[in-house]
C-alpha cells in the first residue's frame, strides 16, 4: 500500500507561565492509503495534541510545532502556507471531535454546514451542494434525510449529532479521517452503532482512518495498527493482533491487565498500574 | 472503631505531590501577572495614604480662607494655586480624599452587606423570598441609579435632620455635617446592593448544583452550616470582585452627588464639590488645573479600581489553575 | 455491628430493600402561574433488595435512572412514591434529625472527583466535617481518626493540610472515599466511581473498593455504564432502561445467559480486547436512540428499539418483573 501520511520526529511545545510543556516529543508513526491506525493513551498523553498539530490546529501561541516533519500526499505540511493548508483541510483530510455539540455551529442549519464546505472546497452550486448533502447524511443512516436538514443542531441526538460531524467530514472525500475520540461522549449502544457505521464508510470510499482513544478494548476490532502513547511519546507500535497477544512495553501490559474484560471468567484482582503519570514538564 | 487497629496496607503506595506554596503567596503570584492590577493598587494604595494622613499632608486646613490671595496661579506656597475665596486648592484635594475614603468604603460595605444577605437569602430559601427579593430589585434597577440615589438624598436630608433635632444629643451632628455623610452613605448603599444580590443569588443557585453540596447532604450536614460553610466561601470570590468595582463607582457617585449639589455639602471638600466650585473657570484658561485635578483623580480611581476587580478576578478563579 | 457482621448472623435479612420506587421531576411552565405541564419519569416503578456484604451492581444508558435510583435510595432526592428499607426502618419516612442520624449508616461515592470536594476546605476539613457534625470526634482525637482514614485509602496521612487542587484525579476520589468511611457506614452508593478517571488509575480504585469491602464488610450499590467493570466488582447485576430495570440476576449468569434483548444488545456492544474475538463478536445493533422519560412508549418500553417486538409488546400492560428460575429476574414477554 502506499504511504499517506508520514509523521517523523515531531515535537510540539507549549510555552506557559510556568515553563515549556513537550506536550509531543519525537513522535514518528506512518498512516497507509486506506489503513485505521489506532492511537491509544491516557489524558495528557499527547495524542489529541500529535493529531491537531498534523491538522496544524495548534492554537498558537503558547503551542508551536518546534520540529519534524508531517509528510502527506508527498508534501511537507511544516512546509506549506496557511492557504494550502486550508485546501488540505477538509479537503484532503477531516476531523471529527468528542463532543459533537460543541463542533457544530448552534445557529445554522445542518444544511448550511454542509453545503458550506461543498461549495467553497467543490465549487459546487447550491442546488448541487444540498443534493449531495441529503445523499451524506443518508449515507450516515439519518432517516428522513430531506426533512431533517433543516434542522439546527439541538434538534438531533448525541449520537445523531455525531453521524452529521461525519457526513462533514466526509463532504469532500477526503483520504484520512482523524476522529478524536469520537465515542467518548456516547453510551455503549450508540458507540457500536457509530463504530459499524465508520467501518461500513471505510470499506466503501476507501479513506485511511487515524482512531484515537482511551480504550484499548475498543480498537481490537477496529484498527489494522495500534500505537501507544504515554507521557508525549510513542512507547510501543504493532499490528493490533501482536498488541493484544505479545504486548512488549510495560505500560501497554500494564494498561491491558488494569481493564476488566467483559468475558472475565474468574474475577481476578486487578493489576493496577501505581502511581501517577508525570507532568510533561 | 475497628478503623483504628488498622495498618497501611503493603503495597499501597503513597503517591507525591508538587511542593507546596502558601496561598498567599500563590495569590500574589496570580495576581500580580496583570501589570494593570498592580498599577491599580499603588493608586489605590496612594488614595488610602492621603485620606488617612490628610492632616500632616495638606499645607493648609480645607477652611482657611485668604481674602487677599484669591485665584492665585500654582507657586510654591500654592502648588495648586487658590479659588475665588483664596483657600488652597492642594490642600482641598488632599482634605476630599478623607471625604471620598469615608464615604465609598461605607457605602460599598452596607450596600455588599445587604446585597449578601438578600442574594443568599433569595438563593438559599428560594420560593416566595426569592420572589420578593428579586422583585425589589427589580423595582430599584429600573431607576437609573444615580438618579435615585438623588432622590433618596433629597428626600431623607431634611426628614432625617429633622429627626434629629428633636434630640438634645443628635442636635450638634445635624450642624457638624454628619448628617450629611449619613445620608450620602444611605442613598449609595440603597442604589449598590440590587447588583450584588443577584450575583451572589446566581452563584448560590448554580453552587446548589454542585456535587459537594450533595455530598454534604448525604453526610447529613445540617442547612445552615452548609450556607455558610459550603456555599457562602465558594460565593465570595465574585462579591470580593464585585466590591472592588463598586468602589470605584461609589467614589464616582459620591462626586456627582456632590457635583449636582445633593450630598456633602461645602466648606467640607469633596471632589464633585470643587468641580462645580471651579465651574466657572471652565471659560479662563489661565486656571485649567483647578477643574481637571480633581476631575482626573476621580477617574484614576475609578480605572484603578476596576483594575484591581479584574486582578482579583484573575487571581481569584478556581477553574483557571495554572 | 462488626462482630454481627463476622458471625455471619443476619446474612438472609436484605440490608436494603426497595418497593415501587417512583422519582418523577415535574416539568413546569410560567412564570409567575407555574402549570405542571408533565413529569420526567426518572425512575418508574423498581422493587430490588441489597443483601448484607453484597455489591449490586446497576447498569444502563445515560438518562436511565440509574443515578437517580441511588440519590433516591439516600433520599437526596425524596421518591414520588414507593419505600425504601434500610434494614427495618423506611427511609422515605423519615424527616430532619432522624434521617441525619440514619446518614451516618449510609454513604454515596461520587462520579466526579473534582466537582464533589469543597475547593475551599483542606482534606482534614473535608474528611473531618462528617466527624464533627455528627458528633463523633473533635480536635485532636478528630485529626487522628482522619489521618488513620487517609492511610486507610492509601493517602499520605501528612497531607491533611492540602487542598483539593494539589491532588490528581484518583488521588481525590480516595478523599472522596475517605470521607464516605469516614462514618463507618454499612452502605455505600457508588455513583460511577471510576468513569471520570484515567483507565491505568480505574484499576486502582476498584481494588481499594473491593479491600474496603473485605475489610469493613461494606455493602455496595455499585452503577456504572461500563459493563465490564460491573461484572468485575459486582455479585449480582441489575440492568436499567428507560425508569425500570428488566432484568436482574447473579453476575455470572447475567453475562452468560442474558435473557432481555435489551441486555443482550448491551453486552453485544461492549468491545473485547481480543481480535479475534472480535471477528467472530455478532453484535446486535440497536436502532435509534432511547425515547424521551417524559413519554415513555406503551407496552413495553424496550419496543420502540428491540429487534425481536412482537404485537403483545406494544400494548399494555408492561411485561411483569418475574422470576425467570433461581433468581434471575427479568422483564420480557418472550421469556414468561
Amino acid at each position: 500500500m502506499a504511504r499517506l501520511l508520514d509523521v517523523r520526529d515531531l515535537e510540539t511545545r507549549f510555552y506557559t507561565q510556568d515553563g515549556i510543556v513537550h506536550a509531543v516529543n519525537g513522535v514518528s508513526f506512518h498512516v497507509d492509503e486506506g489503513e485505521t491506525l489506532g492511537i491509544v493513551g491516557e489524558s495528557g498523553s499527547g495524542k489529541s495534541v500529535t493529531v491537531l498539530s498534523i491538522m496544524r490546529l495548534i492554537p498558537s501561541p503558547p503551542g508551536k510545532i518546534t520540529s519534524g516533519e508531517i509528510i502527506f500526499e508527498g508534501r511537507d505540511l511544516l512546509k506549506i502556507d496557511e492557504e494550502e493548508m486550508r485546501e488540505v483541510r477538509g479537503n484532503r483530510m477531516a476531523m471529527i471531535f468528542q463532543d459533537p455539540m460543541t463542533s457544530l455551529n448552534p445557529v445554522l442549519t445542518i444544511e448550511q454546514q454542509i453545503t458550506e464546505a461543498l461549495e467553497l472546497h467543490l465549487g459546487m452550486n447550491h442546488q448541487q451542494a444540498r443534493r449531495r448533502a441529503i445523499e451524506l447524511l443518508k449515507m450516515v443512516g439519518i432517516p428522513a434525510a430531506e426533512q431533517r436538514i433543516d434542522n439546527y443542531p439541538h434538534q438531533f441526538s448525541g449520537g445523531m449529532r455525531q453521524r452529521v460531524m461525519i457526513a462533514m467530514g466526509l463532504a469532500c472525500n477526503p483520504r484520512l479521517l482523524i476522529a478524536d475520540e469520537p465515542t467518548t461522549a456516547l453510551d455503549v449502544t450508540i458507540q457500536a452503532q457509530i463504530v459499524e457505521l465508520v467501518k461500513r464508510l471505510r470499506d466503501e470510499i476507501g479513506m485511511a482512518i487515524i482512531w484515537i482513544t482511551h480504550d484499548l478494548s475498543l480498537l481490537a476490532g477496529l484498527a489494522d495498527r495500534i500505537i501507544v502513547m504515554y507521557a508525549g511519546q510513542v512507547v510501543e507500535s504493532a499490528q493490533t493482533a501482536d498488541i493484544y497477544r505479545n504486548p512488549r512495553h510495560p505500560y501497554t501490559i500494564g494498561l491491558l491487565q488494569s481493564i476488566p474484560r467483559l468475558d472475565e471468567k474468574r474475577r481476578e484482582r486487578l493489576e493496577p498500574i501505581e502511581g501517577v503519570a508525570p507532568r510533561s514538564h | 472503631m475497628a478503623q483504628a487497629q488498622l495498618e497501611m496496607k503493603p503495597g499501597v503506595r503513597v503517591d507525591l505531590l508538587p511542593p507546596r506554596r502558601h496561598p498567599l503567596t500563590e495569590f500574589w503570584r496570580r495576581y500580580r501577572r496583570n501589570r494593570l492590577a498592580v498599577v491599580g493598587l499603588v493608586i489605590a494604595l496612594l488614595f488610602v495614604v492621603t485620606g488617612i494622613g490628610s492632616p500632616w499632608i495638606a499645607p493648609y486646613s480645607y477652611t482657611e480662607q485668604n481674602l487677599d490671595a484669591v485665584e492665585l496661579p500654582p507657586s510654591w506656597a500654592h502648588p495648586l494655586g487658590t479659588d475665588d475665596l483664596g483657600r488652597d486648592q492642594f490642600s482641598r484635594l488632599v482634605w476630599a480624599a478623607r471625604t471620598a475614603l469615608i464615604v465609598a468604603p461605607s457605602a460599598t460595605v452596607v450596600g455588599v452587606t445587604l446585597g449578601l444577605l438578600f442574594g443568599l437569602m433569595a438563593g438559599y430559601f428560594g420560593g416566595w423570598v426569592d420572589r420578593i427579593i428579586m422583585r425589589l430589585s427589580d423595582v430599584l434597577f429600573a431607576f437609573p441609579g444615580l438618579l435615585f440615589a438623588l432622590l433618596i438624598a433629597a428626600t431623607l436630608q431634611p426628614r432625617f435632620e429633622q429627626w434629629l433635632l428633636q434630640f438634645e444629643v443628635t442636635k450638634p451632628w445635624v450642624r457638624s455635617g454628619y448628617v450629611e455623610f449619613l445620608v450620602v452613605i444611605t442613598a449609595l448603599s440603597a442604589v449598590g446592593w440590587p447588583g450584588l444580590a443577584r450575583l451572589v443569588r446566581g452563584q448560590i443557585l448554580s453552587l446548589r448544583e454542585e456535587p459537594f453540596i450533595e455530598a454534604a447532604e448525604a453526610l447529613g450536614i445540617p442547612a445552615h452550616r452548609i450556607l455558610f460553610r459550603h456555599l457562602l466561601p465558594n460565593a465570595l470570590p465574585p462579591v470580593i470582585v464585585a466590591i472592588s468595582m463598586g468602589m470605584g463607582g461609589a467614589i464616582l457617585a459620591e462626586a456627582s452627588l456632590s457635583f449636582l449639589g445633593i450630598g456633602i455639602q461645602p466648606p467640607t471638600p469633596s471632589w464633585g464639590g470643587m468641580i462645580i466650585n471651579n465651574f466657572q473657570y471652565w471659560r479662563k484658561p489661565s486656571a485649567p488645573w483647578m477643574l481637571w485635578a480633581p476631575g482626573l483623580i476621580v477617574a484614576a480611581l475609578v480605572f484603578a479600581f476596576n483594575f484591581i476587580g479584574d486582578g482579583l478576578n484573575e487571581a481569584l478563579n478556581p477553574r483557571d489553575q495554572r | 455491628m462488626n462482630a454481627q457482621r463476622a458471625n455471619g448472623n443476619g446474612r438472609e435479612q436484605p440490608l436494603i430493600r426497595v418497593e415501587g420506587l417512583r422519582v418523577y421531576f415535574p416539568i413546569t411552565r410560567g412564570i409567575i402561574f407555574q402549570r405542571h405541564v408533565g413529569d420526567v419519569k426518572a425512575v418508574d416503578g423498581l422493587d430490588f433488595e441489597i443483601k448484607r456484604g453484597e455489591t449490586l451492581g446497576l447498569v444502563g444508558e445515560s438518562g436511565c435512572g440509574k443515578s437517580t435510583t441511588g440519590r433516591a435510595i439516600l433520599q437526596l432526592y425524596r421518591p414520588t412514591s414507593g419505600h425504601v428499607y434500610f434494614g427495618d426502618v423506611d427511609l422515605t419516612t423519615l424527616k430532619g434529625e432522624a434521617l441525619r442520624r440514619m446518614r451516618r449508616r449510609m454513604q454515596m461515592i461520587f462520579q466526579d472527583p473534582y466537582a464533589s470536594l469543597n475547593p475551599r476546605m483542606t482534606v482534614g476539613g473535608i474528611v473531618g466535617e462528617p466527624l464533627e457534625v455528627h458528633g463523633i470526634a473533635k480536635g485532636k482525637e478528630k485529626r487522628e481518626r482522619v489521618q488513620e482514614l487517609l492511610r486507610v485509602v492509601g493517602l499520605n496521612p501528612y497531607f491533611i493540610n492540602r487542598y483539593p487542587h494539589e491532588f490528581s484525579g484518583g488521588q481525590r476520589q480516595r478523599i472522596g472515599i475517605a470521607r464516605a468511611l469516614a462514618l463507618n457506614p454499612d452502605f455505600i452508593v457508588c455513583d460511577e466511581p471510576i468513569s471520570a478517571l484515567d483507565v491505568s488509575i480505574q484499576a486502582q480504585i476498584i481494588n481499594l473498593l473491593e479491600d474496603l469491602q473485605e475489610q469493613f464488610g461494606l455493602t455496595y450499590l455499585f452503577i456504572a455504564h461500563d459493563l465490564s467493570v460491573v461484572r468485575h466488582i459486582s455479585d449480582r447485576v441489575a440492568v436499567m432502561y428507560l425508569g425500570k430495570i428488566v432484568e436482574l440476576a447473579n453476575r455470572v449468569e447475567l453475562y452468560e445467559h442474558p435473557l432481555h434483548p435489551y441486555t443482550q444488545a448491551l453486552l453485544s456492544a461492549v468491545p473485547i480486547p481480543d481480535p479475534e474475538i472480535e471477528a467472530q463478536r455478532q453484535r446486535i445493533i440497536l436502532e435509534g436512540d432511547v425515547p424521551s422519560p417524559t413519554n415513555p412508549p406503551r407496552g413495553c418500553r424496550f419496543h420502540t428499539r428491540c429487534p425481536l417486538a412482537m404485537d403483545v409488546c406494544r400494548e399494555d400492560p408492561e411485561p411483569e418483573f418475574k422470576d425467570a428460575g433461581g433468581g434471575h429476574y427479568v422483564a420480557c414477554h418472550l421469556v414468561h
